[in-house]
């Protein structure tokens, strides 16, 4: 029962990374980018080639991964600064897919389907250490940073570039600046997340970073509320939950756990957005028209 | 004259087969406001976006201060000094009042802003002069998009007065104001062009261009037709008639 | 040989691909909702002739439950979801994540019921015959060519003739003059969603006669439908219709250089060149910022 908290506790404290950087640049620059795999994906196979190749220091295998998710994620912010709204969410499902197959073919990286096994425990100063710990520690960090930079003057920029990006570059912002950096610090967030999950699990394939998970993690951020700073750590929490809820559920078979997990968290985003599109901590009056 | 902040030399747009802008030559001056009159379709607007960088233009100089600003992307142009209006105005909708003020002090892309601690003190102060002087300090904390007309149009004053440009551009700041508002909105521009603010208005009322401006440039066509006091251009019935509808027909 | 092969290959594809992106194309145009839930029409209408061939019904029966099905979700969605989320203002995220959810129940619920994985409808009309040396092709490659040929005639001859498809037009081009007309444009957007949700249903069962189907197969077909959309130019059935062909023929052709599983890679690497490069599309007008 421990183990089973301890692991749940370190998804959750990953998954809280991943809605929360999600959410700063779906909540404050309107980017809203169904590719959030992609960059956890990249960390993750960035940060278990780190801990077998070199060393399983947690530490750099985060650093690495940071770096790799957020250089690579020029690919996300280029159609970021050309295109907005329905087009760049089609352009951000095109990288995904596209991500999630070169993820399965390039087997000297990735392993290929089969993935990445027997990525060593994270090891500091010659002690094996529990991921637990520095997920939670990486959680608070970057809750952290992001609380700081939303309330701040680049989360102000952010904002007046969503609202009205003509005029906040009349105003002397660079928006295209303004918007790769804050594309980079998500994606390089994202890219710690992957990197935990894969000392955590000490296995990696491509599943992980599908197309369904970019939607998981951005159903986080929508039924928690996009644009709080706790929404999504919420959401995150509830989102993993559930399948361990639905377990106890007596009269559903166990091979249909998944499937009931996905049409709860479905339809709870269809009703969300029909009756409270600001999401559960939302402010109601906050929720209306961001585009 | 006193001394040029901005000067255009025969800028040109066309659109498809539409010549929007065909030439426009201008001069702002410091501590001077220069209405640019004329029919709707004229080049006005183009104008602004042809100095702003929002529009390439096809030929034609500009220089701020001596400096040519042709080719800058919008934001360099604002960082030489410009700042413009909308007239869909362009708030930061979902922002408060407050933030919408401090944004404009705030120029830098980057995590955080250059100068430390003063330097955040220093346009926080800004922001709440500006708010002061445009009579919205007491909805400080309201959303822009909450506002009432009137006081988005000073909202979007209050940035510019923030932004501490030399040289505002400003797209029929004054329609649909009521007479009251009007009156606070002209001693903003005295007070600005007491500090040797350059100050270029759109403007269809000619009341509020007579009441306002020093200068005013007539622009058909693309073209600037006539440029002078505004007791000149206003008497001189030719430019009436166009401005009226009456157009003279072409052989005239 | 083989490229000759694949080309055939690939305009069924391309048909199929056709059919469900002018579906898209025309709800897009005429609501401006981006309709992500339309690849669960698709689904819905094949599962649909499925069921009803499992069951012995007459073909024709079939393809008539099949098309009434995808109208019927069509509406449904018009109704019950895009409308009163934009009675308060939503904006295009909100409509985009309610679609995604309701794919998401959708497709799962599809999974529980008729089980996971490919289902196909066996019909001597997808037997290939050598009709040239190495050539094989099935009937059905000209059964589905003839159907979008004559579905998109129709189409445009209801578009242009038809005084409902004629204001369906306008409402794509101004949705204002719609108004002031005083025609209901609540009407219209539910005729967009029938007539657009309907024309996926020929596509999913030709799809369901040959590949096959499976659960999870409305992502893929909405992800193409999407793609065409935008590699066309948003607001032009004609260019989404040819760019759905366009990326049929591109991933079967594809097969020459790469493996099967780059195939739907390709069209999303035509799809983010278009998107950086030309974002107008092939027949639109740039409309970006």
């Amino acid at each position: 029962m421990t183990a089973f908290l301890i692991n749940l506790a370190t998804l959750a404290a990953i998954s809280g990374i991943l809605a929360s950087t999600l959410n700063f640049i779906v909540g404050y620059a309107g980017i809203f980018s169904v590719a959030h795999a992609v960059f956890f994906g990249l960390g993750a196979y960035g940060g278990a080639q780190v801990a077998l190749l070199l060393v399983p220091n947690p530490f750099l295998a985060c650093l690495v991964a940071a770096v790799i998710a957020g250089g690579l994620s020029l690919c996300l912010a280029l159609p970021a600064l050309r295109v907005r709204g329905e087009y760049f969410v089609a352009a951000s499902l095109g990288l995904q897919m596209v991500a999630a197959t070169l993820f399965a073919e390039l087997k000297p990286l990735t392993g290929g389907i089969g993935g990445l096994v027997g990525i060593p425990r994270p090891e500091l100063f010659g002690m094996v250490v529990p991921v637990l710990p520095l997920a939670l520690v990486a959680l608070a960090l970057i809750l952290w940073a992001t609380a700081r930079l939303q309330r701040g003057a680049f989360g102000r920029t952010l904002q007046s570039i969503r609202d009205a990006d003509t005029a906040a570059e009349a105003l002397g912002k660079n928006v295209n600046a303004a918007k790769t950096l804050a594309v980079a610090f998500a994606c390089a967030g994202a890219g710690i997340a992957g990197a935990l999950y894969a000392l955590h699990l000490s296995f990696i394939n491509v599943e992980s970073f599908t197309l369904d998970q970019s939607i998981q993690i951005m159903a986080m951020v929508i039924i928690g509320g996009a644009g709080t700073l706790w929404g999504p750590l919420v959401g995150a929490v509830m989102l993993l939950s559930l399948p361990a809820v639905i377990s106890f559920i007596p009269f559903i078979p166990p091979t249909e756990v998944g499937a009931v997990q996905q049409i709860i968290y479905g339809s709870a985003m269809t009703l969300l957005m029909i009756f409270r599109p600001a999401g559960l901590l939302g402010d109601m009056s906050k929720g209306k028209s961001t585009s | 004259m006193t001394e040029v902040s901005l000067r255009c030399a025969d800028l040109a747009r066309a659109f498809g087969g539409l010549q929007a802008v065909a030439g426009v030559s201008l001069a702002l001056y410091a501590g001077q406001v220069t209405a640019l009159v004329g029919p709707n379709g004229a080049g006005k607007t183009t104008t602004f976006n042809l100095i702003t960088g929002n529009l390439r233009a096809d030929s034609g100089t500009a220089e701020i201060r001596g400096k040519p600003i042709m080719g800058l992307k919008p934001w360099q142009v604002a960082r030489l000094g410009v700042a413009r209006s909308y007239q869909d105005l362009r708030l930061f909708t979902h922002m408060t009042v407050r933030e919408n003020v401090l944004a404009a002090t705030e120029v830098s892309a980057w995590f955080w802003q250059p100068g430390g601690r003063r330097a955040q003190q220093e346009r926080e102060h800004r922001a709440e002069a500006a708010l002061d002087a445009t009579g919205l300090t007491s909805l400080a904390d309201a959303r822009a998009v909450d506002l009432a007309y009137a006081e988005r149009k000073f909202l979007s004053m209050a940035r510019i007065l923030a932004a501490e440009a030399h040289i505002w551009l400003l797209d029929e700041p004054a329609s649909g104001l009521d007479l009251a508002s009007r009156i606070r909105f002209g001693s903003l521009l005295k007070e600005a062009q007491t500090r040797g603010v350059a100050i270029c208005l759109i403007e269809h009322n000619l009341d509020v261009v007579v009441e306002l401006s020093n200068r005013i440039a007539f622009l058909d066509q693309g073209r600037v037709l006539a440029e002078g006091d505004p007791d000149t251009i206003l008497k001189d019935p030719a430019l009436a008639a166009i401005y009226f509808g009456d157009r003279p027909q072409e052989a005239a | 040989m083989l490229f000759l092969q694949l080309l055939l290959n690939g305009l069924q594809t391309g048909a199929i691909y056709a059919l469900t992106a002018a579906g898209f194309a025309l709800i897009f145009g005429a609501t401006k909702i981006f309709h992500v839930a339309h690849g669960i029409a698709f689904t819905i209408a094949g599962y649909v002739f499925l069921f009803a061939w499992r069951a012995d019904w007459p073909s024709w029966l079939g393809v008539l439950a099949s098309i009434a099905a995808a109208m019927l979700f069509g509406i449904v969605m018009e109704r019950l979801v895009y409308r009163p989320i934009q009675r308060h203002e939503g904006s295009f995220f909100t409509v985009f994540v309610a679609a995604f959810g309701v794919s998401i129940v959708v497709q799962n619920i599809i999974g529980m019921i008729a089980g996971r994985g490919f289902a196909t409808v066996d019909t001597p009309l997808s037997f290939s015959a050598e009709i040239l040396p190495e050539i094989f092709v099935a009937p059905m490659l000209w059964i589905a060519l003839a159907t979008a040929a004559v579905l998109f005639v129709a189409l445009t001859l209801f578009l242009t003739r038809h005084p409902a498809g004629v204001a369906l037009r306008a409402l794509a081009q101004n949705p204002d003059l719609i108004r002031t007309y005083g025609l209901s444009s609540n009407g219209l957007s539910v005729l967009a969603f029938a007539i657009g949700s309907a024309l996926a249903a020929p596509a999913a069962i030709v799809t369901a006669m040959t590949t096959g189907l499976n659960e999870a197969i409305g992502h893929h077909v909405m992800l193409i439908s999407i793609a065409a959309t935008i590699v066309g130019g948003i607001g032009s059935l004609r260019g989404a219709a040819l760019a759905g062909m366009m990326l049929g023929i591109a991933e079967s052709l594809a097969l020459t250089v790469v493996d099967t599983q780059w195939a739907e890679a390709v069209s999303f690497l035509v799809l983010f060149g278009f998107i950086i490069f030309r974002p107008a599309g092939i027949f639109g007008v740039t409309q970006t910022r």
